[in-house]
């Protein structure tokens, strides 16, 4: 299915068709990859960098486990969040107190499904560049979760997702890259610019 | 009389009687609180218990489910519920597992150095603020980021969380979309705790119907049901079924009675006259409790009426003995020494009730007496000048006339009465089974269906046992305190050994005095911390100058006072701490609610071993209240039997004539007690009211009976008037008898029973000799 996609999909028109590309994008749970995260915040001078994998189960649920420097589970359960670290008492939330991850959590389900209806349904949907190299942007519908998220940016290149950028107004930003294994694979400088332009390249992760 | 004065006698004692009714109905007030019917407290132990039966947390709790659509419109449904009950008032702690964290206000931020434990064990140096600054940066890159992030400036060691977390339920349910749900994750569970007392079933009622449109309004889905239970719930249900099934009963009792009359008497007027006394002795008797108590309890109000539903006789047996060429007002003059002694002796029996020390049982005692004076009285003085000339007499009834024929031909077996007098006394003194029902929720039981979920709902909420509670009791809230704190660890190991699943205790969001105090000592100076703080910072990628919210935070802790129960007005910490620390008259109470105790004994032995601290087994307690309240009534009754024996005995002065009318009535009761017995009932108080008034009605037919002359006329008249009497209140307890309620049973099974029993029971043993003239 995936290759037919890609045989009738046009490889160079200036802007690539958003169905299309989801439809490649599709992966069917289980699935696993890894990831390096990057994150920045305001109370913080330098990002902090972590790795791990990211594994989408047959219940639909996500783990998210980091691996370097520290252990910490994080499973999604539907609504519930629970994030445990390596010595110390779970920590449990709902999506509904954590706004902006549960808009990462569905345009991510959406992407992983190539569900385009729902991404619709809570994102203005755009993408740009080529089959070889492209970008979706994910403006958030809702004034709700605009005020916890900016935009999300999905860099890939063909038919593999390379970066997650999460952007949140107050100028934090969450930067996830898939399919590399350590902060080794990333640009020795880890400025925002760098990494934009480094997920935006057009190397295959 | 003439027309014209009666109509005006009519008029003027209707008038009177509305115009009275008009004035109790406007003044008077009906409570609910059911420990008006118990015993006034006598120990301090007693007045504990009686506080605590209505007013502890449990017996204030509802536990609700939402379902019936999809989990979201549940969640959605349970928060909007939860700030539609908070803000009504009627409601002292709403609870669904939403977060209270963003609903601290700022006055009580500063203090949560002071309430948190953390300090007990650690100090604000910088070995702890490195070790907690390193979690807050792995924080900050976990999913949980956009959680803390807008914290951590003033709280870096995430203390109010902490708080936050202390203060949930030890156990609680899985929380789905931040708020609580059953294991099945269909339905979202709340807890409500009722500012109404348990006890009191017209503001669980006020409760209830508040909670029914806070969710008519909050549903954000048409298929969305609410279910409430708890014992609040279960009293508003009891009342509903107990109300709706004696209305039920009362129409067909209505109806039954006016065509058994209108049989009887062929006569409107006479229908509708022969309902004043009764209206009169009501509204009379309302007056009575109204001016002396102030207020009526609904209880006394339903069985006050059955109770005085005695003088509908009255008027019949005047009605009975009508007949051509007779002036009503002389047949009343007749009657009145057999009347006047009936209604005499029965106010005697009730007056027994007036001293059982138990308000509600003295109300209704003032009412039916009142009631039934007032019904005997108009029936001789007002009564016999409205009575149309009658035409048709009772005696020339050919069917009564074969009847007494067939009854005087009956034997008068003495030697049986005697005989099963004893036989009964010797069956109930040998029964191994007791003879008292002690449990008054035996009377109104919850269907099993309700309380298995009862049950199901207590479980997944983790909701406080409603039978044991710990309570503490000091001179002042900080000894309480003290005393809980104590307490903490040694039920703690009780729920480690399983003894008990889970407590709660006041000094968990209060802690003592002393306990702040030493946290804020803990504190370090401003300088001491900002230096620890630099340290601490040095290894971390946080921006420097930051954390200057929780410096100041800090300072400001360092000067605050301890906290007190009055400090915490308008908090939510306020509506846990003050539905479990008491101020009661000159001293503190301190409650301990309990969850899953599975072994009382061990608890009370933790109990035992701190002073002033008692372990409260409420179903043992009010039981015990129920034992000793019942020994006083039957003392109170034994006492008016007395009486009644001497009023018999001086409007009759024969010992053999006296003999003959006490005969029926002792017999019956006894009869009726062996027979409940026998039939695996126990006896409860609403049985005693039952015996009395059975015993009552025997004594009035005895009278009748005994009082009917030589004359065979007379006596197939008084025959006549006992038949009628007895058969509308057969008709109205058999009734009550089919009541699917025990309550209602218990009466109308006893009084029918007992119409039954001083019916035969008088023909046998009452009834004049007979002439047979043919």
């Amino acid at each position: 299915m995936i290759g037919l996609l890609l045989a009738t999909s046009p490889l160079h028109a200036a802007d690539p068709d958003a169905d299309a590309l989801l439809a490649r994008l599709a992966r069917p749970a289980p699935d696993s990859t890894s990831f390096v995260e990057v994150r920045f915040s305001s109370l913080l001078d330098q990002p902090i960098v972590v790795a791990g994998r990211l594994e989408h189960r047959q219940d639909g649920s996500l783990v998210r486990s980091v691996e370097w420097p520290y252990q910490e589970v994080t499973e999604l359960h539907g609504e519930n969040v629970s994030v445990t670290r390596a010595g110390s008492k779970a920590r449990r939330f709902s999506l509904d107190r954590a706004p902006e991850l549960r808009g990462m959590l569905t345009s991510f389900g959406a992407i992983l499904q190539g569900d385009r209806q729902t991404l619709d349904k809570y994102f203005i949907v755009s993408a740009t560049g080529s089959d070889a190299r492209w970008e979706i942007t994910l403006l958030p519908r809702a004034d709700k979760l605009r005020r916890y998220l900016s935009r999300i940016v999905v860099n890939g290149v063909e038919s593999s997702p390379k970066c997650f950028t999460l952007a949140e107004p107050d100028g934090d930003e969450s930067l996830m890259a898939l399919g590399i294994t350590g902060p080794g694979d990333l640009p020795t400088s880890r400025t925002r610019d760098a990494l934009h332009a480094w997920c935006a390249g057009g190397n295959r992760p | 009389m003439t027309k014209t004065r009666r109509g005006l006698l009519l008029v003027a004692w209707i008038a009177t009687v509305a115009i009275l009714g008009w004035v109790v109905d406007r003044h008077l007030v009906i409570g609910t609180d059911l420990r008006l019917f118990m015993p006034s407290p006598q120990t301090p132990q007693e007045r504990l218990i009686l506080d605590e039966i209505g007013e502890g947390p449990a017996s204030r709790m509802l536990l609700l489910a939402i379902s019936g659509s999809d989990p979201q419109a549940a969640a959605d449904t349970s928060r909007a519920l939860a700030a539609a009950l908070r803000a009504s008032g009627e409601f002292r702690l709403v609870a669904n597992g939403e977060s209270s964290l963003e609903a601290i206000p700022d006055s009580l931020l500063s203090y949560r150095y002071l309430l948190s434990p953390t300090l007990d064990h650690s100090a604000l140096d910088a070995g702890f603020l490195r070790a907690q600054l390193e979690e807050r940066v792995r924080d900050l890159s976990s999913p949980a980021a956009g959680l803390l992030e807008p914290w951590l400036p003033r709280d870096p060691t995430l203390e109010l969380l902490k708080l936050a977390d202390s203060w949930l339920p030890a156990r609680q349910p899985q929380l789905l979309y931040d708020v609580w749900f059953g294991a099945s994750g269909k339905e979202a569970l709340l807890v409500a705790e009722t500012r109404a007392a348990g006890f009191d079933p017209q503001g669980q009622r006020k409760a209830a119907d508040v909670l029914q449109r806070a969710f008519e309004d909050s549903r954000t889905h048409n298929n969305l049901r609410l279910e409430s239970s708890g014992p609040g719930a279960f009293s508003v249900l009891m009342q509903e079924r107990t109300q709706g099934e004696a209305q039920w009963i009362g129409s067909f009792d209505v109806v039954g009675l006016v065509i058994l009359l209108l049989i009887a008497y062929r006569s409107v007027p006479v229908l509708v006259l022969g309902l004043l006394p009764l209206v009169s002795a009501g509204v009379a008797g309302l007056a009575a409790v109204g001016t002396i108590f102030g207020a009526v309890h609904g209880i006394t109000l339903a069985f006050g009426f059955t109770l005085i539903g005695v003088a509908q006789d009255y008027p019949i047996h005047l009605f009975s003995h009508q007949h051509r060429g007779l002036d009503a007002r002389s047949s009343a003059r007749a009657l009145w020494p057999t009347l006047a002694t009936g209604v005499a002796s029965t106010c005697v029996a009730y007056l027994a009730f007036l001293f059982s020390g138990v308000r509600g049982l003295a109300q209704l005692s003032v009412f039916t007496v009142t009631g039934l004076a007032v019904a005997g009285l108009t029936t001789r003085f007002l009564l016999p000048s409205l009575v149309p000339d009658s035409n048709r007499d009772a005696a020339d009834s050919a069917l009564l006339g074969r009847l007494w024929h067939a009854i005087a031909g009956l034997p008068r077996p003495l030697w049986l009465g005697v005989a099963t007098a004893i036989a009964c006394v010797v069956y109930l003194a040998l029964s191994p089974r007791p003879l008292w029902e002690n449990d008054l929720g035996a009377l109104t039981p919850i269907p099993p269906a309700l309380l298995a979920r009862d049950a199901a709902l207590r479980r997944e909420l983790g909701a406080p046992d409603v039978r044991y509670l710990l309570v503490i009791e000091d001179a002042d809230a900080e000894s309480v305190l003290r005393k809980a704190t104590d307490l903490d660890p040694k039920l703690e190991a009780l729920v480690a050994r399983g003894v008990l699943q889970g407590f709660d205790q006041p000094a968990r969001y209060l802690p003592t005095k002393a306990v702040q105090e030493q946290r804020r000592a803990a504190l370090p100076d401003p300088d001491t911390l900002r230096a620890s703080l630099n340290e601490a910072l040095g290894t971390t990628p946080f921006k420097p100058g930051i954390f200057e919210p929780f410096l100041a935070d800090v300072a400001t802790a360092r000067q605050l006072p301890a906290l007190g129960p009055a400090d915490l007005a308008g908090t939510p910490v306020e509506t846990r701490v003050s539905s479990l620390l008491l101020q009661r008259e000159n001293h503190w109470t301190g409650l301990v609610t309990l969850t899953g105790v599975t072994d009382a004994a061990a608890v009370a032995q933790v109990a035992a071993a701190m002073p002033g601290t008692t372990l409260l087994d409420l179903k043992q307690a009010s039981e015990d209240l129920v034992a000793h309240q019942r020994e006083r009534i039957l003392w109170c009754l034994a006492v008016s039997a007395v009486l009644l024996v001497i009023v018999v005995f001086v409007a009759l002065r024969d010992a053999l004539r006296v003999r003959r009318v006490l005969a029926p009535m002792a017999l019956t009761t006894l009869i009726i007690v062996a027979l409940l017995h026998a039939t695996g009932v126990s006896l409860s108080l609403f049985h005693l009211i039952a015996l009395v008034l059975a015993a009552g009605l025997g004594l009035d037919y005895a009278l009748f009976f005994e009082h009917a002359a030589d004359d065979p006329a007379e006596q197939r008249r008084t025959l006549h008037a006992v038949i009628v009497c007895s058969v509308s209140t057969l008709l109205v307890f058999a009734l009550l008898a089919l009541s699917t309620l025990p309550v209602l049973r218990a009466i109308g099974l006893t009084v029918a029973a007992g119409v039954v029993s001083n019916f035969v029971l008088a023909l046998l043993l009452t009834r004049p000799s007979t002439r047979t003239d043919g």
